[in-house]
């Protein structure tokens, strides 16, 4: 009787367990069904993009974290979420143009095509930096509307999430004010956090550095540091020995402590400026997902500011 | 953490010094800053926070570049190539110029033209040819996209890409064999997109008129036109592995005015690292070939042919491709090419590479020969991507 009464006990508890976790389940369900399918190029504009939407949006990045935006491959399999996208959100600025124009086009989507209410360009309205006043492809990958890099600014994540909030309003109407107040706790914490890294660089500012990539004049300003010269000899361009000889003599004449590149570089050439001269070399984040500890548009920073803080001490 | 002080590559002083002494003061890139600061909207922003603790300053200007004229490319095709056998066995020429246009039209289409300005192996004379030209909807339902125009059918691998963008400098025997400089006609091609979130498959249909000349199939003088359905599919096995297998079936008239059916398959295998993936890489692709084609009533001509190569990136800038061809000609299939060819190339930019092939071939009808090139291509302009 007692075994009996304790399966039924256990039973009638696995009833009552089970139709919550069902109900749960159903609720998720049509809740995931309900929400806004976007597709973002990079996880920095995945990270944005899920802050201002919420539980309103289920957001998937072509790109990881750790690789080089400019050469994307051009997967086939991201047509599949692209092709039942609601809103597609792209860095601009041509940092896309090897793959996602392509994918663009072979999604079928009419919703997300450029011009179409469910295409945000994240770069609307951003001050853009190194703008050519002519293009010449000697000069390397030269990009014709200015430094792409731009989220490396978190005052620019402000403009994204504008635009991102612009777009998620314009095929999503009835959310706006779920939207709007996440834009203005995103803006809120960006300040606060900014007066945090500011706070914490002070210090440090008029750093000399080398950078492998010419991707970090955002970040180069916003924090006050100065890049001396970097590894490549022009933009693209791997470097030559040339251009190492040039790195070492300018990494001893201006005293430089630190040498800063991205997961995507080879590190053999800094790794021969660091032999000769002793220099530091460092591996930032230039993107969300880079390293593990970075889920978000915040701790990228906080990861970068950490990093360099402790190498330029 | 990723502080290194790695000792992986020493580099002598000696060396040092005449690099010291051969400096060359490369960093020239001119540019100049859109705006001292940061934009107007972030300027709002600014002002609707009410935090003023941002110091930005005057808004960018206006974009340039902006212009109604299509995207055009230029790709120059310089070639060197010699060969044991005949009496000219060395020889230099522009291969081939094309230039491509393309745009959307409007927002139910977008255009592309290719026009080639090539160089005729047989009369050595330069003419120009329509490569490809064709629209693309941009607005069908149910996941379709129709092409209209003249094209490279979707035939494998090899077919639908431009030669500039191949691994090697000349096709697979088997490839020229069936399809001479390929299979590219006028017609329609409606390509659908499956509903499976699996994996991606694509379904194509084509239905073409086919060329005055051409090895398999040919242009009919009554209303027979070339039917082409190709399936697609698309796996991805992990971040870095992918796998396509694709199959195609042909049916068209032929040069004795009857019809030559053709079954074709296509195995890709890549890896290609997401993080280093432009110092890395390796794709294995093969394709089989098929065929049986009626020259009378009561007789018709099988064949079989095959190539399978092997692209391995082996640095950045640097690549190796070696592939095996089996070629059966399509009119007698006792007469059996085979050929091996090895390629380096150097990729110096995304806009210009060279590539230098040796081959040796060998069928039982003569003796072993042997060829080899030497490709440089140079690209100006707008350059889309190739295909994965």
């Amino acid at each position: 009787m007692i075994k009996m009464n304790s399966i039924k006990t256990k039973n009638s508890m696995k009833i009552k367990l089970m139709i919550p976790v069902a109900l749960l389940a159903v609720s998720f369900t049509v809740a995931k069904a309900g929400t806004i399918k976007v597709v973002t190029t990079t996880t920095d504009l995945k990270s944005i993009t899920e802050l201002v939407g919420g539980n309103k949006v289920s957001v998937s990045s072509i790109a990881t974290g750790f690789q080089n935006p400019h050469f994307v491959d051009p997967k086939p399999s991201y047509i599949i979420s692209l092709s039942n996208a609601d809103l597609f959100v792209t860095v601009g600025l041509d940092l896309e143009t090897g793959w996602s124009p392509q994918l663009l086009s072979s999604s079928r989507n009419t919703k997300i095509q450029k011009g179409s209410a469910g295409y945000v360009d994240a770069s609307e309205g951003v001050g853009l930096l190194q703008v050519p006043s002519s293009v010449n492809r000697g000069e390397g990958d030269i990009h014709i509307y200015g430094n792409p890099h731009y989220w490396l600014d978190p005052y620019n994540g402000k403009v994204i999430a504008r635009n991102i909030a612009d777009g998620l309003e314009r095929i999503d109407p009835s959310n706006k004010t779920f939207y709007e107040d996440n834009l203005q706790t995103f803006f809120k914490k960006i300040n606060e956090k900014m007066a945090e890294w500011q706070t914490r660089m002070a210090p440090y500012k008029g750093s000399k550095i080398i950078a492998y990539h010419n991707e970090w004049c955002y970040f180069e300003r916003r924090f006050g540091l100065t890049i001396v010269d970097f590894m490549e000899p022009k933009p693209g361009i791997p470097p030559s020995p040339s251009q190492l000889v040039k790195v070492i003599k300018e990494v001893a004449a201006d005293k430089i402590k630190v040498i800063i590149s991205s997961p995507y570089f080879s590190t053999s050439s800094s790794d021969v400026v660091a032999k000769q001269t002793g220099v530091k070399e460092l591996t930032l984040a230039t993107s969300v997902n880079a390293f593990n500890p970075i889920k978000n548009y915040f701790d990228l920073f906080d990861y970068d500011i950490d990093q360099l803080i402790t190498t330029l001490k | 953490m990723v502080i290194k002080q790695k000792s992986k590559y020493s580099i002598r002083k000696t060396v040092l010094a005449i690099l010291l002494i051969c400096n060359i003061n490369s960093n020239a890139q001119v540019v100049s800053d859109s705006t001292a600061a940061d934009s107007a909207l972030l300027k709002q922003i600014e002002q609707q926070m009410l935090s003023g603790q941002s110091s930005q300053p005057a808004p960018s200007k206006a974009r340039s570049g902006i212009s109604s004229n299509p995207d055009i490319g230029v790709v120059g095709d310089f070639q060197g190539s010699y060969i044991s056998k005949g009496k000219k066995n060395v020889d230099a020429y522009l291969n081939e110029t094309e230039v491509s246009l393309q745009a959307v039209v409007d927002p139910y289409i977008r255009a592309d033209f290719f026009v080639s300005f090539g160089r005729d192996e047989v009369t050595k004379k330069y003419g120009v040819n329509i490569e490809e030209g064709y629209l693309t909807t941009l607005s069908l339902p149910y996941k379709l996209q129709l092409k209209a125009g003249k094209f490279k059918e979707a035939v494998g691998r090899i077919n639908p890409t431009h030669a500039h963008a191949l691994p090697f400098i000349d096709m697979p025997n088997a490839y020229v064999n069936y399809f001479g400089d390929g299979l590219n006609d006028e017609g329609l091609s409606l390509s659908w997109l499956l509903p499976n979130k699996k994996f991606y498959q694509e379904f194509i249909a084509q239905a073409t008129s086919g060329r005055e000349e051409s090895p398999t199939f040919m242009r009919s003088e009554n209303n027979r036109f070339i039917y082409l359905g190709h399936l697609k599919n698309f796996f991805t096995i992990n971040d870095n592995t992918t796998l396509e297998l694709g199959i195609t079936g042909i049916s068209g008239p032929n040069d004795s005015a009857r019809v030559t059916n053709m079954l074709t398959g296509d195995l890709t295998y890549k890896w290609k690292p997401v993080q280093m993936n432009t110092y890395k890489s390796l794709t294995w692709q093969s394709e089989f070939y098929y065929s049986n084609a009626a020259y009378t009533a009561t007789e018709s001509r099988s064949s079989i042919g095959l190539y399978s190569f092997v692209d391995y990136q082996i640095a950045k800038r640097w690549f190796l491709t070696g592939r095996y061809d089996y070629a059966q000609k399509p009119f007698n299939k006792k007469i059996i090419e085979q050929a091996y060819s090895l390629t380096a190339g150097w990729d110096a930019t995304e806009f210009s590479k060279i590539e230098v092939e040796a081959k040796t071939t060998d069928d039982n009808l003569q003796s072993r020969y042997y060829q080899a090139w030497l490709r440089w291509i140079f690209v100006i302009g707008a350059h889309g991507a190739h295909q994965y």
